[in-house]
């Protein structure tokens, strides 16, 4: 059995309950300016147009407005004006070229929020529009309207193979082969706190920004390159996040909130995104065509997988590359397959940018891989389960990529705790037992989630921890907390390695002026990467108070020493100095320890993927397998969730809060995306702009989500964890569409699973009276 | 933008005539179209203090005619928990269970559901089988400053109503169904809260002994531009048990009949086919 200790509450849970925590927009000052950006494109019905200008009129009107300052276009960037991770092709303000209908032309700051609308309500664009392309694979046909001219691979932003095998040959020669398509929408983050911050350039010149981001460190780089600023010159805090989920790695309002500081005088500017702007303006997921090629024996030993996967990045690049990078690592699933052969494009159109979202092009091929063992434990009549079982990859294995797996592996554990589980064994009762005018089906999935950068890009955290004046320790944490609670681990881990009683704690968020460069907070690393550096932060802190303790104990043997709450002790005597009074001892530079910790790579990588500039490919991977047990309603199409489990492999649990916390809420958010977030678009507009047309799950749309976990151990991270925010969001997509196809028969290739879909499904009109399925 | 309070009805008829006062209910539909700027108002004027506005009473006396006055600025959260609504109009109850979200059912009103004439307004296909009816208030003098409508003739389409300029939606006046009577509603969303109805249906019906149909009055909200009726399905079901056959060959005719829209919720083809299915559930009843 797993034993369950009473939840220990996050560091962060009082203040956020109780609502005095201070997110970026609650620390502007009350004097700040207000800066929005004008997007023209929506209102016009334009998602692709050459921009001559802006109405002249419109701006002297939106000028006279009492109270507004200026109105910015792109003559007034400084720099590059092009934003981007990677590929620097996103304009901060685009001066020659909307691409997509959220693209801003101008910006206006006002000393007012109901100036600042007034203006943006006066402006006028002078738009030419010109041929645009919303579907992917019409924008890779010869004559397609370029979105960006100069780009080598006309709208193709990246096209890539990894390959292991022979994939053709063996699919020619499997005993079983199975074809299957699929495709996934594009999914809003819908993060409770909209992108948004406040900024001042200071009197010694420097860009202070105070901003909602999940990588402070990196914007610096991405906006002095946008506004032509040394990117030392910036300083970027990050306090805890109402949400990212990925729609906030990389710049979102920065590079218009630093031009508005740029602008204002020294004074300070707030700019906010509300609901409808984050919706038009913000980062997507991708939205993913799959067609798949299975090869297998009759034993169900899978042979052979082949795969077309196409991702629509929309305008800009922001990931897109390194989004269909990690998808592709996963397209053949957690399985034993020797032949592999996985193509990828990622495609520029006229479509509102997409870019990273928890699930990194992963939760795309879920669906896809999982239909596709589905269909041949249906060919073959195996159970299911056991079909995964049988292929599921191990400790040692190869992977479908060729990466040998060196790393802990255990989603077999996870698969056998889900097979004996009273909600897997009783299905078939269960299942029976289904009211009038319902069906009721059961379905599982097994997925992954690879962890951190990849080769080609150092995945480093470097960890910094004080021990002040009062005796006490200040953890430096330099990875943002978008509310999974990272935070709250470093305190733990810190307080657990140092010996201290938690509330001896103290955390700095990040701000680049005092912690140290350590990454985004993406990728499943956050508390892996930056916890292995504060633990060796932590042990130096320890030998060096031990050390430092010596003297006024008079022990002349280190070893004769330890570290306990509030004092160190020499244990022969009991005597202890009192970590108050060795405090007053040392200088502040003793006082601070440093150190750094950078994940291990796949040794000896494979000879394929060479197209990826960086990320490929992973070493360590979490694990999942999630159950669930589905109600559907013959008449409607509607489908309840009546039970979800989530057995996950993150190594060994640091955390069981935070641990099942993630597992939850990465189900809740995976079951917005299979059922209830039907993100629409027609000809590039978004037809479901604010959050009652975009439906997230609400709390009676989600059932307790039960959690739990395989535990291993992954002897490379810190007390064995692995990074678990991301595998979670993988497991519902699959796991519905097989629970659908058991309640009616017919299995969906398109999520979200929409009522409508759902009724099609059951035969539509007249379904009751038709005779169940055996 | 200023928010007026009146106290008393005189007071609030002199507030309404300023230039592009508005009536402010619960604000839960009003706030979003001001903050959208669809809509624009130079002050709002809140029935909040208005205690005649307020409340739930029992009107006509035994037997025929007997009812409920249900003031306009009476919460969803309030109806709700009110014994009569729940024992007598379940079907009122239930459409109020799910309308929203309990924050929405705290601060949302019958009136403001019954003014906005949203096609998809939750209350309304319930209240119209009921046969309610709306009480206006007017600034004329006493007597002639009050007329009742029935509420099928006060919605004249999606967001219109009759009300006439100055005039305040004051009551809506329920008849309670007497025994023999069963209740249904049903509301198809996309999610289980704060959600547009897709599709909803109302059925009072009205059974003989050996479960034979002698009256069905059906009201479907989402389907058309209001509550939509459909006599011709009222009469398949009248003079038979509610058996699978009868309901389906009803189905069949709504199916005939309804002209629902396509919309970002759901297809027209959709609705059309749940608006018919809709009448299967009653063969539990």
């Amino acid at each position: 059995m797993i034993s369950r200790p009473a939840p220990r509450p996050r560091a962060d849970a009082l203040s956020k309950a109780t609502g005095t925590e201070r997110y970026a927009l609650d620390q502007a000052p009350a004097e700040s300016l207000w800066a929005g950006a004008y997007r023209p494109g929506a209102a016009l019905g334009l998602a692709h147009a050459q921009v001559l200008g802006l109405d002249e009129a419109s701006v002297r009107a939106a000028l006279a407005v009492p109270g507004v300052l200026r109105v910015l276009t792109a003559a007034d960037v400084p720099g590059t004006n092009r934003q981007g991770i990677i590929h620097k092709d996103q304009p901060v303000l685009c001066g020659e070229v909307i691409r997509h209908m959220g693209d801003p032309v101008a910006l206006v700051l006002a000393e007012s929020a109901p100036a600042l609308r007034h203006a943006l309500a006066l402006l006028r664009a002078d738009l030419r529009p010109l041929p645009a392309v919303f579907d992917p694979e019409q924008a890779l046909k010869k004559g397609a309207p370029l979105l960006h001219p100069e780009h080598k691979g006309g709208n193709l932003l990246l096209g890539a193979r990894i390959e292991k095998g022979n994939a053709r040959e063996a699919l020619k020669n499997a005993p079983v082969v199975l074809r299957g398509e699929f495709s996934t929408p594009v999914q809003e983050h819908a993060f409770l706190e909209p992108q948004g911050g406040f900024a001042q350039i200071t009197p010694d010149g420097l860009l202070d920004m105070t901003v909602s981001t999940q990588a402070p460190f990196r914007d610096r780089f991405e906006i002095g390159h946008a506004l032509g600023l040394n990117p030392l010159h910036i300083r970027v805090r990050a306090p805890y996040l109402g949400g990212g989920f990925g729609g906030k790695d990389g710049s979102t309002a920065q590079c218009l909130l630093g031009l508005a500081a740029l602008h204002a005088k020294g004074r300070p500017v707030r700019l906010a995104w509300d609901r409808e702007e984050s919706i038009l303006a913000g980062y997507k997921r991708h939205a993913v065509r799959l067609r798949y090629t299975v090869g297998a024996e009759k034993d169900g030993t899978l042979l052979a997988l082949s795969c077309r996967l196409v991702y629509d990045t929309g305008a800009y690049a922001h990931l897109g590359g390194e989004v269909m990078e990690l998808g592709m690592e996963h397209a053949a699933g957690p399985y034993r397959i020797p032949h592999v052969r996985i193509e990828g494009r990622c495609v520029y159109t006229n479509n509102p940018i997409a870019g990273a979202f928890r699930g990194f092009g992963v939760a795309q091929t879920c669906p896809a891989f999982e239909g596709m063992l589905d269909a041949l434990a249906a060919k073959l009549c195996l159970d299911p389960l056991a079909l995964r079982r049988k292929n599921a990859l191990r400790r040692g294995d190869e992977n479908p990529c060729g990466v040998r797996l060196s790393s802990s592996v255990h989603l077999v554990e996870c698969l056998d705790t889900l097979a004996a589980h009273p909600l897997w064994t009783t299905r078939r009762d269960w299942r029976a037992a289904a009211p009038p005018f319902t069906r009721r089906g059961v379905g599982l999935a097994a997925v992954f989630n690879g962890m951190g950068y990849g080769r080609g890009l150092p995945d480093m955290a470097i960890a910094k921890v004080e021990f002040t004046e009062a005796g006490e320790f200040l953890v430096y944490n330099a990875v943002a907390d978008m509310g999974q609670g990272n935070a709250a681990a470093f305190a733990l881990l810190a307080a657990q390695e140092l010996n201290q009683q938690a509330g001896a704690i103290q955390l700095i968020q990040p701000d680049t002026e005092r912690c140290h460069p350590s990454g985004s907070s993406s990728a499943g690393r956050t508390t892996y990467t930056y916890g292995n550096a504060l633990l060796k932060a932590c042990g130096a802190m320890r030998r060096k108070l031990i050390s430092r303790a010596a003297m006024p104990l008079l022990a002349d043997e280190l070893d004769s020493l330890e570290l306990i709450p509030g004092a160190v002790r020499h244990i022969p005597t009991g005597r202890v100095v009192p970590l108050k009074l060795l405090a007053g001892y040392l200088t502040h530079d003793d006082r601070v320890c440093v150190a750094e910790f950078l994940m291990p790579v796949a040794q000896n990588p494979p000879n394929t993927g060479r197209d990826f500039l960086i990320g490929f490919p992973h070493l360590i991977f979490a694990h999942a397998a999630h159950l669930a047990r589905i109600e559907v309603d013959e008449l409607t199409g509607r489908v309840r969730v009546c039970d979800y489990l989530a057995v996950t492999d993150g190594g060994k649990v640091l955390d069981r809060c935070c641990f099942d916390q993630q597992a939850q809420g990465g189900a809740a958010q995976g079951l917005g995306y299979a059922l209830t977030e039907d993100f629409q678009l027609r000809e590039g507009r978004i037809l479901t702009g604010d959050l009652s047309t975009y439906l997230l799950p609400t709390a009676l749309d989600v059932p307790d989500v039960l959690s739990l976990a395989a535990e291993g151990d992954e002897e490379t991270g810190p007390h064995g964890l692995k990074g678990v925010g991301e595998v979670g969001i993988n497991g519902p997509g699959p796991a519905l569409a097989a629970a659908l196809e058991d309640a009616t028969g017919t299995r969906p290739h398109q999520l979200p699973y929409t009522p409508e879909r759902v009724l099609a499904l059951l035969g539509a009109r007249g379904s009751s009276r038709k005779r169940r399925r055996a | 933008m200023n928010v007026l309070f009146p106290r008393t009805r005189a007071e609030l008829f002199q507030t309404l005539a300023e230039p592009g006062a508005r009536v402010l209910a619960g604000g839960t539909d009003l706030l979003v179209r001001l903050r959208s700027g669809r809509e624009t108002a130079a002050a709002l004027v809140s029935l909040d203090k208005i205690p005649e506005l307020r409340g739930i009473s029992e009107t006509g006396g035994e037997g025929l005619g007997r009812g409920l006055r249900l003031g306009a600025t009476t919460t969803h959260t309030e109806l709700l928990a009110h014994p009569l609504v729940r024992a007598r109009l379940p079907m009122l109850a239930q459409a109020l269970s799910e309308l929203g979200s309990p924050p929405i059912r705290n601060m949302g009103t019958l009136g403001g559901n019954t003014c906005t004439a949203s096609p998809a307004g939750d209350t309304l296909p319930p209240l119209m089988a009921l046969g309610a009816e709306v009480e206006l208030a007017s600034a004329r003098p006493h007597g002639a400053g009050t007329r009742r409508l029935p509420l099928a003739e006060f919605i004249t389409g999606p967001g219109r109503t009759a009300l006439a300029p100055g005039e305040v939606l004051a009551a809506v006046h329920v008849p309670l169904p007497g025994a023999g009577w069963m209740q249904h509603f049903e509301k198809v969303g996309r999610r289980n809260a704060l959600a547009v109805a897709v599709v909803s249906l109302a059925a009072l019906l009205r059974t003989e002994r050996g479960g034979t149909v002698a009256e069905a009055r059906l009201a479907w909200g989402s389907v058309g531009p209001t509550v939509w009726r459909c006599p011709e399905a009222e009469a398949v079901l009248v003079g038979r048990r509610l058996s699978l056959t009868a309901l389906g060959e009803a189905a069949a005719v709504v199916r005939a009949h309804v002209k629902p829209m396509d919309d970002v919720r759901a297809s027209a083809d959709y609705r059309r086919t749940v608006a018919g299915n809709l009448l299967l559930r009653l063969v539990a009843l």
